[in-house]
């Protein structure tokens, strides 16, 4: 870690024209699967003043669970962060490989704040409708944003209305075609079910953060969101995208009325249709809640072959190639089995 | 279940031997914890894995045996009638998940089929077999 930390401090002096910087107290923590993450203190003169600042930095590892492009997670906090949206404050990027031999970049860190537990039954304990109505409502404003107005208009995804549905059906087909590890009969058959019945067109291109749910954000002592994270996977497209994933039965803890282990379903919809604008049509919303499912699948899919041949053992993956990939397994295998009365 | 049990003992030991010592207290305990984790779903896996496959097996080859009759494809009918009479050589798990992926996969195409002839009969009987899969093979947490 001594090695890392050098590195880090004769990087950031440069950054930030301080060439007294040092870089004290790094230190890995859980954060994404596709970035190592680590928290350390900057600390240095600036006009004549001793700051002495929590800072994050993200990563590359030498295996990514999701290939993801290495600019879009800073881009996005960049935009977001610019809107008076709750996330950390972007501080550097670097994508070449010379200064901690792996591309990464830099942010605030955002202290004093925990993660809910997705497996967690009361992942807020008291706080949880006023967490919910933070949550929704931000996803609202995300939905809301023209992505051409905050600088994300060239982002990877669908660039038109009706091509957002068959954009992520073929990304996420193209994921379980390379990384299936045995046959996959649920899975498939929902690939096919979601060609067939194609939702209507989305009501506006949108950025999609792609992972919007239960731990994928900081909250404080007072329940007051302060952090948006793990942009890794936003894209532009449908941003009913999002309000599925974020509903989907595997973040619902105990209940599954209360998606996320926050709001009542139709309360959470009430509020991201007030906050965006649009609207949260029951047929569309139930594709794009199938596809959240098979999209689960598919990251589970490949999260086991990361480990399964050996490119990645942090155990998450293991975890999410077993649980996780059952449970889309039996959402996927109870809903489409509905779709014919069986 | 891919990663296999095995597979997971393996690597679980190489994480702990030679990976959670670089990473620093913090993230080393949140591993340990999920190692813990993993490995105590391990050990449920060892335990009811054969069964799952075995049973699986059974119900897949039940269901060709009963739906093969109404199949129109003739290539499609004579593989599901000759797997329907198959069984699993032994108890071993790489036996039994070698015949459970040709079964899984001859499924596939069986529902493939029922879909494309609006054969609804076929596809409540398949949802039936694949419901009943998900649930066995559901990853339950806890004790």
């Amino acid at each position: 870690m001594n090695e890392l930390e050098d590195k880090l401090a004769g990087y950031l002096r440069g950054k930030l024209a301080a060439p007294d910087l040092t870089v004290a107290g790094l230190s890995r923590i859980p954060g994404g699967a596709s970035r190592e993450t680590y928290r350390f203190r900057a600390r240095y003169s600036e006009r004549g003043k001793h700051v002495d600042r929590g800072l994050i930095l993200r990563r590359d590892p030498p295996a990514s669970l999701i290939e993801t492009e290495r600019s879009t997670e800073y881009r996005a906090y960049s935009a977001f962060h610019k809107l008076g949206l709750p996330v950390p404050e972007p501080i550097a990027l670097e994508l070449g490989s010379a200064a901690l031999e792996r591309p990464f970049f830099i942010m605030a860190e955002v202290e004093n704040c925990t993660t809910g537990g997705i497996m967690s039954p009361e992942p807020y304990g008291e706080h949880r409708q006023r967490v919910g109505r933070q949550f929704y409502s931000v996803l609202g404003k995300i939905a809301a944003a023209d992505p051409k107005a905050i600088g994300l208009g060239d982002f990877e995804g669908a660039k038109a209305v009706r091509e957002a549905a068959r954009h992520e059906v073929a990304r996420w087909e193209k994921v379980i075609d390379e990384d299936e590890l045995e046959p996959q009969p649920i899975v498939r058959a929902a690939l096919r079910w979601l060609k067939r019945h194609p939702p209507p067109p989305a009501q506006k291109i949108s950025v999609v953060h792609g992972d919007y749910r239960t731990g994928n954000f900081l909250v404080d002592d007072n329940g007051e969101i302060r952090a948006i994270l793990d942009w890794e996977m936003s894209h532009l497209g449908d941003p009913l995208e999002d309000l599925a994933w974020a509903i989907d039965p595997l973040w619902a803890g105990a209940d599954p009325a209360r998606p996320g282990g926050m709001l009542p379903r139709a309360e959470a919809i009430r509020i991201w249709e007030e906050e965006s604008g649009l609207k949260a049509e029951p047929k569309a919303l139930h594709w794009w809640e199938i596809f959240a499912s098979l999209k689960g699948a598919a990251i589970w899919i490949s999260a086991a072959r990361e480990y399964d041949e050996g490119r990645n053992i942090d155990p998450i993956n293991a975890f999410s190639g077993w649980y996780c990939l059952s449970f889309h397994n039996r959402v996927l295998a109870e809903r489409l089995a509905a779709e014919i009365g069986a | 279940m891919r990663p296999e049990v095995g597979t997971i003992l393996g690597l679980s030991v190489q994480k702990l031997a030679l990976g959670i010592t670089q990473e620093g207290a913090a993230f080393a305990q949140g591993t340990v914890g999920l190692l813990a984790t993993v490995l105590g779903l391990a050990a449920k896996e060892y335990e009811r894995g054969a069964d799952i496959r075995f049973t699986e097996n059974r119900e897949i080859r039940a269901l060709f045996a009963e739906l093969a009759p109404s199949v129109g494809n003739a290539t499609l009918r004579a593989e599901l009638t000759q797997a329907a009479v198959t069984s699993d050589p032994s108890l071993r798990i790489s036996d039994l998940n070698s015949a459970n992926y040709a079964l899984r996969d001859l499924l596939t195409r069986l529902l493939i089929d029922a879909e494309e002839h609006g054969a609804l009969h076929a596809q409540k009987r398949i949802w039936a077999v694949l419901k009943a899969l998900a649930e066995r093979r559901l990853v339950q947490l806890g004790p």
